[in-house]
């Protein structure tokens, strides 16, 4: 197998954008490749969207995206993989790559989420639940993910201060990270525990708050991804892939024998430290898929960040800010840059590689960063 | 005062409003909301801040400022009867504020909530804030409104569970009225209305003079 | 003549091992028997119906509701029947407590355009 890395990067601000959703997408494509210094020569374009058909009524988006930027006749696909559907275009681009099919490979993700409201949206993300068992009852992501919080509160004491904490930290970063959607500080004090907050924070899906989950947002990002043997050839120091790992857990959550495990990240982290040859121990940052705030709590944990159940300690220690000693989601997570569903696995990459390079702005770039970690899931935990 | 014979003719009969004592909401910013009624010397600062938005197609901005504009100088000008404003500000920047007005004693009607400070829910806060005027220092039974735009829909008419009256005409050019009743204010009340009294003179003082804002989320490169 | 509505809600049973199943695969999770609601090729699962008592195993009050839910909050939960089979559903009581006992019932949950669905919803025990 070749090894593969990742030579360009390019990012568009999340949040409300006025241009088209192929637009968008063309505008971090050619960011990346103006990154990577080329205007030519890929071989293979990857475009994750999870909402093309729905929200956009667009099919196609890949072909579009690469007529669009007149890089014809390069291999196009979609790839609709939930909210995860990132990450599964950067493996694809990587198996392209490691396989011998391709030299250089384009990987876009994109959405637009913001012509829908928040009721809509909610909507639409809850589609990829179970028709039947699940969608019908009016059950969302939130309701689920309220549904695990509770349960986690219950068993390992954490409480909302520490989910509070960890908005706090997220809107931090996001401020100092010009691609993000909220760069809006919020302070501890007024999200938790004051008179004010239980109206200004108010319950969305109980024990979870409107601070504790990510905003709606359109948004955009690309990575040009290369053999590394031609590495030399582009302008800008390759960052390896060291590591892929994915797993799928059960489409019902109900069907999982215990509800609090994430049994699909755990799996998809253990095969991809195996491939890279490393432990949770090596990793110097991660981004987290943090839709909310509880999720960066758990797949820390499953991720062999922490022991299960003390991931409270270091958000207490302030171990995951930018500063501490294994820093998370230092691009301000799905929480405060924003979750445009097809986008935010790419975004994620797109981070991890800003910070491999040194490359963050001042007072969000993690110290002396050897390997970055990044999960990306779809559903309540389902693909990764 | 003398008042021309004509203008007199012209000008509402206005009772005295029972005033609504001001309030500060800490946002999840930390920074302080100081909620208070404006007066009509505040009537040209009302203006100034609204005007430029009347230009927003985004989100019926412009439906609403236009309205809210034609509404605060008909009360500034004499032309509206028992018209009340309330603003919210930040260090005396005026982030959201919205208007009403009372139809009899013991109804209200609910004009207009425009707001220039966006991710912060302020616009929410003085929403609640105007029907806690209504129900608590006016001390009416019911208030009548209506939603221009697809958000504030939403908001009130689900948040509130407001009952729906389409055969009560409001002001606001027949779209269909729905009324937020005295019961279902309260119900309400514990998760939507919020604020602190009484205000320090510090803080209270930095709402003295309402500031028009320099920057418009909604208007990218703003200048006034 | 149309078919009247089935209001239950049913988890399926395999005809070889007897394992239970909701919602219905297409095989057995445990044997890896087919399933054919056509009964044309294989047989189909056997229905049992899920009611009846179970346990509360987690639950939460959602106030952002998906479009066309124009209701203030609406309760859901997650519950473990006798037989094992667990399910999600709508909760009718706003008094909740972690492993409370509670009743399945089936009713409309949503309706659509010219439809009702049915589905579970959990009553407290009398």
């Amino acid at each position: 197998m070749r090894n593969v890395g990742i030579v360009g990067i390019g990012h568009i601000k999340f949040g409300k954008l006025e241009f088209e959703l192929v637009d968008i997408m063309a505008w971090t494509a050619l960011e990346a490749m103006k990154d990577a210094g080329i205007e030519n020569g890929i071989d293979q374009v990857f475009v994750s969207n999870m909402g093309g058909g729905i929200i956009n009524r667009q099919c196609g988006i890949a072909s579009a995206l690469v007529s669009n930027l007149n890089l014809e006749p390069a291999m196009a696909e979609l790839v609709e993989n939930g909210p995860a559907s990132g990450s599964s275009a950067v493996k694809l681009g990587y198996m392209a790559i490691a396989s011998g099919l391709a030299n250089v490979v384009l990987v876009t993700g994109g959405e637009t989420m913001r012509s829908l409201n928040g009721w809509q949206a909610t909507d639409f993300v809850a589609t990829l639940l179970h028709p039947e068992a699940e969608y019908n009852y009016g059950l969302t992501l939130p309701a689920f993910a309220g549904m695990f919080t509770r349960l986690y509160m219950e068993k390992y004491g954490l409480t909302e201060q520490h989910l509070a904490m960890i908005s706090v930290k997220n809107h931090d970063n996001a401020a100092l990270n010009p691609f993000a959607h909220v760069r809006l500080p919020v302070t501890l004090e007024a999200i938790y525990g004051n008179p004010d907050a239980n109206v200004i924070n108010p319950y969305m899906a109980e024990p979870l708050r409107i601070y504790d989950m990510c905003p709606v947002s359109d948004g955009a990002a690309s990575l040009i991804l290369c053999n590394m043997d031609i590495a030399n050839r582009f302008r800008k120091k390759p960052i390896r892939i060291a590591g892929i790992g994915q797993a799928t857990d059960t489409h019902c959550v109900h069907n999982r024998k215990d509800p609090l495990e994430l049994t699909a990240v755990k799996g998809a982290s253990e095969k991809a430290y195996k491939m890279a040859g490393i432990g949770p121990k090596e990793i110097s940052f991660a981004e987290l898929h943090d839709a909310f705030s509880i999720l960066e709590v758990a797949e820390s944990e499953e991720i062999g960040l922490f022991e299960r159940g003390k991931a409270k300690n270091a958000i207490e220690l302030g171990e995951t800010r930018v500063t501490g000693r294994i820093p998370i989601n230092s691009s301000g997570g799905l929480k405060a840059k924003g979750h445009p569903v097809g986008a935010t696995g790419v975004s994620q990459i797109h981070e991890l590689v800003k910070q491999l390079r040194r490359e963050a702005e001042p007072g969000r770039q993690v110290k002396e960063p050897n390997y970055g970690l990044a999960i990306n899931f779809g559903g309540h935990a389902e693909e990764n | 005062m003398i008042i021309d014979e004509l203008e007199k003719r012209l000008r509402p009969v206005e009772k005295k409003l029972p005033p609504y004592p001001p309030k500060v909401i800490t946002l999840a910013s930390g920074e302080k909301m100081v909620v208070r009624q404006a007066t009509r010397d505040d009537g040209p600062v009302l203006l100034e801040t609204v005007r430029p938005l009347i230009d927003v197609e985004r989100d019926f901005y412009d439906v609403v400022a236009a309205r809210v504009y034609s509404e605060l100088l008909g009360w500034y000008r004499y032309r509206v009867a028992d018209e009340y404003c309330l603003v919210g500000t930040i260090d005396g920047v005026i982030a959201s504020l919205v208007n009403g007005r009372t139809v009899n004693e013991t109804t209200g009607m609910s004009y207009h909530t425009i707001t220039i400070k966006r991710g912060l829910r302020c616009g929410a806060q003085m929403f609640a804030a105007k029907m806690e005027y209504h129900f608590e220092y006016l001390k009416q039974k019911e208030v009548l409104i209506v939603a221009e735009s697809p958000i504030g829909y939403k908001r009130w008419m689900i948040e509130y569970q407001l009952e729906a009256r389409p055969q009560v005409q409001h002001e606001l050019g027949g779209v269909p009225t729905h009324v937020l009743t005295e019961p279902l204010y309260q119900a309400a009340k514990p998760r939507l209305v919020t604020g602190q009294r009484p205000v320090s003179p510090q803080l209270l003082a930095t709402a003295d003079e309402f500031i028009a804002p320099s920057e418009y989320p909604q208007i990218p490169g703003f200048k006034r | 003549m149309l078919k009247k509505i089935d209001k239950n809600v049913y988890a399926s049973k395999c005809p070889k091992c007897g394992h239970l199943h909701y919602p219905a695969p297409m095989r057995c999770h445990e044997c890896k028997e087919r399933r054919d609601p056509s009964k044309t090729v294989f047989a189909d699962f056997e229905k049992v119906p899920l009611r009846g008592t179970c346990k509360l195993l987690t639950f939460t009050r959602v106030y952002a509701l998906p479009d066309g839910y124009d209701l203030k909050y609406m309760n859901f939960g997650l519950v473990e029947f006798e037989n094992g089979i667990r399910a999600a559903g709508q909760i009718m009581t706003d008094d909740l407590k972690l492993g409370m006992p509670l009743i399945a019932k089936t009713g409309v949950v949503k309706e659509v355009i010219g439809k009702d669905i049915y589905g579970l919803q959990f009553y407290p025990c009398e």
